[in-house]
């Protein structure tokens, strides 16, 4: 049952979820949720959300109007049940030791709930405008916008040149395909390997069955972004062919 | 029909008529770990086939206003694989597995059954005859009633299993195919495949899929499906595995009583997990509630 909803910024919008206590056990950061919209037929398949964070017996979504399927998302009361599939997929692995998280756009949707659970240093964000740059509480952040409407003016990368990449033992990135693989390309090669990456795909069944969301994999071949994923090792995927494909 | 409700198919008793349509169950798997095979009488594989196929490029799928495109371009890990590591891990499932043969070449099929005979596990085959017949160009090898039958005939003579022949709505005529495909001794026809579909961006003049076209699916397709099985059951004495548009019970029946012996679920697999549960409990509550 939705227990909350919120514009936190145009059309981008937060939703709490009453969920069971045993959903919440497995509600690891990184993992998703496969939620009907709709209680009609249409759209035919389900839309997959990162989960944001959770608290109590309440599991919260971040996302942007992009299309029908979060077009009826935000237009949906609160009080209203939806039917809701999950935990999913593999999250990050918590490894101890000090984190830093990447984010472009609605890419840092995940990361409150992975900010709760591991040591994060530091936050770097990037948003084309100040309308897209989602904000969380609490963890020293450095912010930069394509417009200049909020922080610096300028790229992610632009934030990554003073980044001292020794000092995080985990690197999580997520964004649009072509932000994650230039922030990558930055990186020196110790940190690419602490690098773990929130991929996005449209999806399908979203338990592995269909083959629908797949993303290449370095080395030849697709990896399944809903079950061998979402969370992938940056070492895991062929960028250069992802890139492609966006 | 009388309580207890029983449909029987390749001589096996089922207390359901619902089959989970190949490539959106995987092999079945994955639903087992979950508990949710309960109410499905059998799940159909994805295809298998001779060599590896990594599957077309992504995006692979793209929904539409009132349905699904699909281009997964026969993604598996080719037949040894198969009968490496997935049918030795198909044995605890809880229900029988069928699996679905598809190929490049009319001798691949033969080619693949032969193999997977070497297996306990599978329960029959389904093959796919709605891929493309590279020697003739890519046109399906379903398009060709006389290629159909060639197909059953070299099936039925390495298969020691039932078999169904997945017929293509897209080329030729439905209803001659499933004739040719009893005359080669198919055990079934699975009425039948997805429907060439195509999007197109009009802002780009591109279509989302990188092959173009795609198979659709919808559930906007159950009388296409319904006209097809009344025609082809009309035609020939094999059962008719239905296949197109379910997502209710009423469809099911609705089939049934358009002369489906089974009846798959495919698409709605992907929405609903425990779609075959939830279809075969409101399924026999409608039939408690007819007179």
């Amino acid at each position: 049952m939705i227990i909350e909803k919120e514009e936190i910024l145009p059309g981008i919008y937060r939703i709490a979820f009453e969920v069971p206590l045993s959903f919440i056990d497995e509600a690891q950061p990184g993992r998703f949720i496969q939620l009907e919209v709709s209680h009609d037929s249409f759209p035919v398949t389900r839309r997959p959300f990162t989960i944001s964070s959770t608290s109590g017996n309440s599991v919260e979504i971040i996302f942007e109007v992009v299309g029908r399927g979060t077009e009826i998302l935000a237009e949906t009361d609160e009080g209203r049940s939806l039917r809701l599939l999950g935990p999913l997929g593999c999250g990050y692995r918590l490894n101890p030791g000090k984190w830093l998280l990447i984010g472009g756009g609605l890419g840092a949707a995940g990361f409150p709930g992975l900010a709760a659970r591991t040591e994060c240093d530091l936050l770097l964000l990037g948003a084309s405008s100040r309308d897209k740059l989602l904000t969380i509480p609490g963890l020293e952040t450095a912010a930069i916008t394509e417009d200049g409407s909020s922080g610096r003016n300028g790229l992610i990368t632009d934030l990554l040149e003073t980044v001292l990449w020794d000092s995080f033992g985990s690197i999580a990135l997520c964004g649009p395909v072509p932000m994650m693989k230039a922030v990558i390309e930055m990186m020196p090669l110790q940190a690419r390997a602490n690098t773990q990456v929130s991929a996005e795909a449209r999806m399908g069944c979203g338990w592995g069955a269909c083959e629908g969301c797949s993303v290449p994999k370095a080395g030849g071949g697709f990896l399944k972004c809903c079950s061998d994923g979402p969370v992938f090792p940056a070492d895991s995927i062929d960028w250069e062919r992802w890139e492609g494909i966006h | 029909m009388d309580k207890p409700y029983k449909w029987t198919f390749w001589n096996r008793e089922f207390d359901s008529p619902i089959l989970l349509a190949s490539g959106t169950a995987g092999f079945g798997l994955e639903l087992m770990e979950q508990g949710f095979l309960c109410g499905a009488a059998a799940v159909i594989s994805k295809a298998t086939t001779l060599a590896p196929r990594e599957g077309n490029p992504p995006p692979r799928i793209v929904e539409t206003r009132f349905g699904l495109l699909n281009s997964i371009g026969l993604a598996n890990p080719g037949v040894d694989e198969v009968l490496k590591t997935l049918l030795p891990q198909a044995v605890d499932l809880p229900c029988p597995l069928i699996i679905n043969v598809a190929g490049d070449t009319v001798e691949d099929f033969p080619a693949v059954i032969e193999r997977l005979e070497e297996s306990p596990v599978p329960f029959g085959y389904e093959v796919n005859v709605s891929c493309p017949n590279v020697a003739a160009g890519g046109i399906a090898f379903g398009a060709s009633p006389e290629i159909v039958e060639r197909i059953s005939i070299l099936a039925r003579s390495v298969s020691s299993r039932p078999f169904s022949v997945k017929l293509t709505p897209n080329e030729g005529s439905i209803v001659e195919s499933a004739i040719a495909a009893e005359a080669g001794g198919a055990d079934a026809v699975t009425v039948c495949n997805t429907f060439l579909g195509m999007k197109m961006d009009w802002r780009t003049g591109k279509a989302p899929l990188k092959r173009n076209v795609g198979g659709y699916s919808s559930p906007a397709l159950l009388p296409l499906t319904v006209a097809r099985v009344f025609k082809t059951s009309s035609a020939i004495s094999i059962p008719v595995l239905a296949s197109g548009g379910v997502n209710r019970a009423e469809d099911i029946l609705e089939l049934i009583a358009a002369g489906a012996a089974m009846v798959q679920v495919g698409t709605w697999l992907m929405r609903r997990p425990d779609a075959a549960r939830e279809l075969r409990d409101s399924m026999v509550s409608l039939l408690e509630d007819s007179p």
